[in-house]
């Protein structure tokens, strides 16, 4: 653990450079392609379709906060996201949709008020145990979001959502129904949230984590008060994955309990899986190969569901650490 | 109606729902106790099970000899799958299985559909079977009662197995420690094989007691899988016993709920299981005792 | 390498620019159907009915018509997913099809983003009446339509007339729609309903045991239901497995999904209600000829039974793609203009988009199912039509 500077991302970003060049200056050319990419892309299609990638990435990193580095799993990550999302959504409906900023903040405070009770509880347990009370807690907030009505629209969602407008430092910029405006929004927020993690996870916050998911007795024998530094893991967690559901509900304008599913969930943790755990961006390349395959495929026929049973099969069998195991496999390979 | 009739209704629909529950939990729990395998594939066996059945039926099996064969097809998919995926997987963290499971299922219920079509089906039951008999003041369909006295056959050959022959001896102890039974010179992989069978026999079971009482669909598997889970959590993972009780206690609060509450009734399941965990963080009965 | 770049570059350039100026490009149409998930059969059939209206119609503005179709999953969030698609990336001028309210809704509130027509042939929600310039129903019967055919229907019944009503519904926008509509119109015509704050069973429910309890200990002995079409037959057999049927009637708030009311055999006799079509009519005097043309054409080119859901699909099309002709051409504002008003003469007479609220008005069916005669389609249960309705009787007026 190398970190004691600053916390600005410029500083951060100068010294991660300086400390591993090549694969910080990769960082940074995916950012400035994607920066650049809804303007040479062909058609709005993918822009919202990249918009989408951004903010399941943010919330596969998320739980990769938790999965990969404080060693605990969730099995429905996702119900944060919709947390995230119907708080936002109903502050935009209900208590002022001028500002996008302030709605955000709601969503992510809401999630996060939501997520405390329940990591008091869940930290008390152990490792499965914990793993089976997010999959209880999940399926309450789901069913909760899916029966009441009258504040959620049940089923149908949150329907007649207003459009705010993207203001950065008090200009505002455009509409969040503007595919590209919105799409470099969510980047903004993305990147941002990614160096933050970025940031806390490489510090003595981070090695902590990794210390408790390492061994947990040894950790506590320390002095490690380890619940208190697990509960600190997932409120991170879910925080960001508050906020990627504040965004989810600005790009689509809508947001029903089907994100808040059981099966969505597995689908986050495939993500993670995909992409590769502990790593922080793998997971975010697992969501774009897991999106990007969903939706390819039941564009092209009509029994998509066995394509990407099979390619997940595949994946999970023979890329076992994630896309992120990736060149360590292809350097092992050539060595050989 | 009176009020008594009502409350036989209920009872036996609970029985009935929890019955299910109870053969799908038992069988996760018995593949994650030898293998500590999450199988989310169950459901698509599930499902499997009940088209196997509905395609012996059709072509005129009756239902009974459909009930014995088709369980035992699933068991032999169970195998192929226990084969070729699970068995590789075995060093790997349990989360890998459960992706790997995931994957299986969108296999499993795509060629379901693939092979049966997305139509209703409806599994054509004995004459005898259809109509409804008085018990009590209440009258009450014949086949669901021949599916309670299924389920009851169900359990008690499970009983036998695991408490009267060796491979169930062999299992209740390997699942606890297979060094031990690894060094008594019984070859332990061989079990774990048979229990990720028996469990796919169960589902295979289960689905083919369920097809005719809620009918053959593709989608017939999720459900069911998210109920059994919630079921397995509530009792312990990998205890069958707190399956069991797990399984009778979802069953009567859900047709309670329903009766009563009928919107929030899969609310208060879920508040059920939450309940359940904060104050057993591991279930009922706690993890794994396999008994 | 660099020479790679360029040509990689320009042959990019002409896919993105080039091809399009090439031949007569086709006029695509986006067709949104759910193909996967609960009514995925339903969705087969709306895609049989719009896909047989374009083969009857070969071209648009002297362009082939190019039919992509996407798979909604019965989810409001891939539905709008999957538009942007048609829209943004295949270009579609115009969409169509989608099953449930839910997703239709959902759909409707993005329509200005996506700035084309959007004429659904299945939401009958009663919230679409006049919702949104650019959306348009011509396919099944709104909730108030049907709600006025069945109380009509069960007022001219006096075995039905003189029933005490359960109501079911699925718990989303449209079945709590299709119960309250049917609930205010039975209080005003003197029909007794025993749950006023009706039902709202989960979609996903595939156990009614519990709700056949309550319906038994309701003491009712006419049941109104709400659900799903695919989901009815699955309804009906359970029922009557506890003795429920014999004791009650059916009256349902949409038609049963044929492939599944086939396949229950005998449960699924005795469903009573209004909808747009059934086969049945082409024994009815009036609409004989065009409906058995049609019922047989369809059975020609998908091996399947003639239903409603493909009916109205078709008629539904049909509209559209003449809207297209009538606007001469793609622009959506012309499109919609020219949907106002529009009207087709089809399988079951003169389907009409009233240009006020851009909902259709059309003559409609009152059905029970039986088991069937002999007859060409190898049908076992069928809809027999009891009445039809004349399109002033459903009404909403239109303005």
């Amino acid at each position: 653990m190398n970190s004691t500077a600053t916390a600005a991302p410029g500083g951060l970003i100068f010294r991660a450079l300086r400390d591993n060049p090549r694969g910080k200056l990769i960082l940074l050319g995916v950012f400035v392609f994607l920066v650049i990419l809804p303007f040479i892309l062909p058609n709005r299609f993918y822009v919202r379709l990249v918009n989408e990638i951004m903010i399941y990435a943010l919330l596969a990193m998320s739980l990769d906060v938790l999965l990969g580095y404080t060693g605990l799993l969730s099995f429905m990550h996702n119900a944060y996201l919709g947390i995230g999302a119907y708080s936002t959504g109903l502050f935009l409906m209900h208590a002022w949709s001028g500002s996008v900023w302030l709605a955000m903040l709601a969503g992510v405070l809401c999630t996060m008020a939501v997520a405390l009770p329940v990591g008091w509880v869940q930290v008390r347990t152990g490792g499965l145990a914990f793993a089976l009370l997010t999959l209880a807690f999940g399926m309450m907030f789901f069913t909760v979001a899916w029966k009441w009505y009258p504040v959620t629209g049940g089923d149908d969602g949150l329907m007649g959502l207003p459009q705010p407008t993207l203001s950065l430092l008090g200009i505002n910029l455009a509409s969040s129904g503007n595919s590209t405006a919105m799409y470099l929004f969510t980047l903004g927020v993305v990147t941002v949230c990614f160096l933050f993690t970025w940031r806390v996870i490489h510090s003595p916050l981070g090695a902590v984590l990794e210390a408790i998911r390492e061994n947990e007795e040894r950790a506590a024998f320390v002095g490690i008060n380890v619940r208190r530094y697990k509960l600190i893991g997932w409120m991170l967690a879910c925080g960001l994955a508050g906020a990627a559901g504040s965004l989810y509900i600005l790009y689509r304008g809508y947001t029903g309990p089907g994100v808040m599913g059981a099966f969505e969930g597995a689908g986050v943790l495939m993500m993670v899986l995909l992409g590769g755990m502990g790593s922080l961006w793998g997971p975010l390349v697992g969501a774009a190969i897991f999106i990007f395959m969903k939706d390819f495929l039941s564009s092209l026929t009509e029994d998509w569901e066995i394509l990407v049973g099979i390619i997940v099969i595949l994946l999970v069998l023979f890329l076992p650490r994630g896309v992120a195991g990736l060149p360590d496999l292809l350097r092992r390979t050539k060595a050989e | 109606m009176g009020w008594i009739a009502t409350t036989v209704d209920i009872i036996l629909n609970s029985l009935v729902l929890g019955g299910i529950f109870l053969i799908m939990g038992v069988g996760l729990n018995i593949i994650y106790g030898l293998n500590r395998v999450m199988n989310l594939a169950h459901g698509a066996l599930y499902a499997l099970g009940a088209y196997f059945g509905y395609t012996l039926v059709a072509v005129g099996a009756n239902y009974f000899l459909a009930l014995l064969l088709a369980p035992i097809v699933v068991g032999a998919v169970g195998l192929i799958i226990e084969r070729v995926l699970i068995s590789p997987m075995r060093k790997r963290h349990m989360i890998y299985t459960l992706i790997l499971t995931y994957g299986l299922m969108f296999v499993i219920d795509g060629l379901i559909k693939l092979f049966w079509g997305q139509e209703t089906r409806f599994i054509q039951l004995p004459e005898f079977m259809q109509h409804t008999v008085s018990v009590g003041p209440a009258s009450y369909p014949v086949f669901r009662l021949v599916i309670l006295i299924g389920i009851a056959a169900v359990v008690t050959a499970l009983m036998l197995l695991l408490g009267r022959t060796r491979l169930g001896i062999n299992m209740r102890a390997a699942s606890s420690i297979p060094e031990m039974v690894s060094a008594c010179g019984i070859n332990v992989r061989r079990v774990q094989i048979s229990a990720f069978v028996l469990g796919c026999i169960l589902a295979g079971t289960a689905g083919m007691l369920a097809g005719p009482l809620f009918t053959v669909f593709a989608l017939m598997g999720h459900d069911i899988l998210i109920s059994s889970f919630v079921v397995v959590v509530i009792g312990g993972l990998g205890s069958l016993r707190g399956a069991v009780l797990a399984a009778l206690l979802v069953g009567f609060v859900q047709t309670l709920a329903e009766f009563f509450v009928t919107e929030m009734a899969m609310v208060m399941v879920y508040m059920l299981m939450a309940l359940v965990l904060v104050f057993k963080p591991l279930g009922i009965l706690g993890e794994g005792k396999f008994e | 390498m660099k020479r790679i770049l360029v040509l990689s570059l320009s042959v990019a350039l002409a896919l993105a620019w080039g091809l399009p100026a090439l031949a007569a490009a086709p006029v695509k149409i986006g067709v949104l159907v759910p193909l996967t998930g609960i009514v995925a059969n339903g969705g087969m059939e709306m895609k049989n009915g719009i896909d047989m209206a374009a083969k009857d119609k070969k071209t648009l503005l002297g362009r082939p018509i190019q039919l992509v179709v996407e798979d909604t999953q019965v989810k409001p969030a891939v539905a709008v997913s999957k538009a942007e698609k048609l829209v943004f990336q295949e270009k579609s001028v115009a969409l169509i099809g989608v099953f449930s309210s839910g997703v239709g809704l959902a759909l409707a509130k993005n329509i200005a983003k996506l700035n084309v027509p959007f004429l659904t042939t299945h939401v009958m929600t009663t919230a679409f009446y006049g919702l949104n310039p650019l959306v348009f129903r011509s396919g099944q019967l709104a909730n108030d339509q049907t709600a006025v055919g069945n109380v009509k229907g069960i007022l001219a019944t006096p075995d039905l007339k003189k029933r005490k009503y359960y109501v079911l519904v699925h718990d989303y926008a449209w079945g709590h729609d299709a119960g309250k509509r049917f609930i205010a119109l039975a209080k005003e015509n003197g029909i007794k309903v025993v749950n006023p704050d009706f039902d709202k069973a989960p979609i996903a429910t595939k156990n009614w045991s519990t709700y056949i309890s309550k319906i038994k200990a309701s003491g009712a002995d006419g049941i109104y239901i709400a659900l799903i079409t695919d989901v009815i037959p699955r309804f009906m057999k359970q029922a009557t497995e506890f003795g429920l049927m014999k004791t009650c009637r059916l009256v349902s708030g949409a038609a049963p999904g044929a492939m599944d009311l086939e396949n229950s055999g005998p449960a699924g006799v005795g469903i009573f209600g209004a909808s747009d079509y059934a086969w049945d009519l082409e024994n009815f005097p009036g609409y004989q000829k065009k409906a058995k043309d049609w019922n047989a054409r369809y059975f020609k080119m998908y091996k399947a039974i003639p239903c409603d859901a493909a009916a109205h699909s078709y008629v539904g099309a049909m509209n559209l793609f003449q809207a297209i002709e009538k606007a001469g051409s793609t622009d959506p504002q012309k499109i919609a203009a020219a949907l106002k008003g529009m009207s087709y003469d089809g399988p079951y007479g003169k389907v009409w988009i009233c240009p006020s609220d851009n909902c259709m008005r059309n003559d409609a069916v009152l059905t029970e199912t039986k088991v069937a005669p002999k007859n060409p389609y190898g049908a076992k249960i069928y809809m027999k039509v009891l009445k039809v309705f004349k399109a002033a009787e459903l009404g909403p007026p239109c303005k």
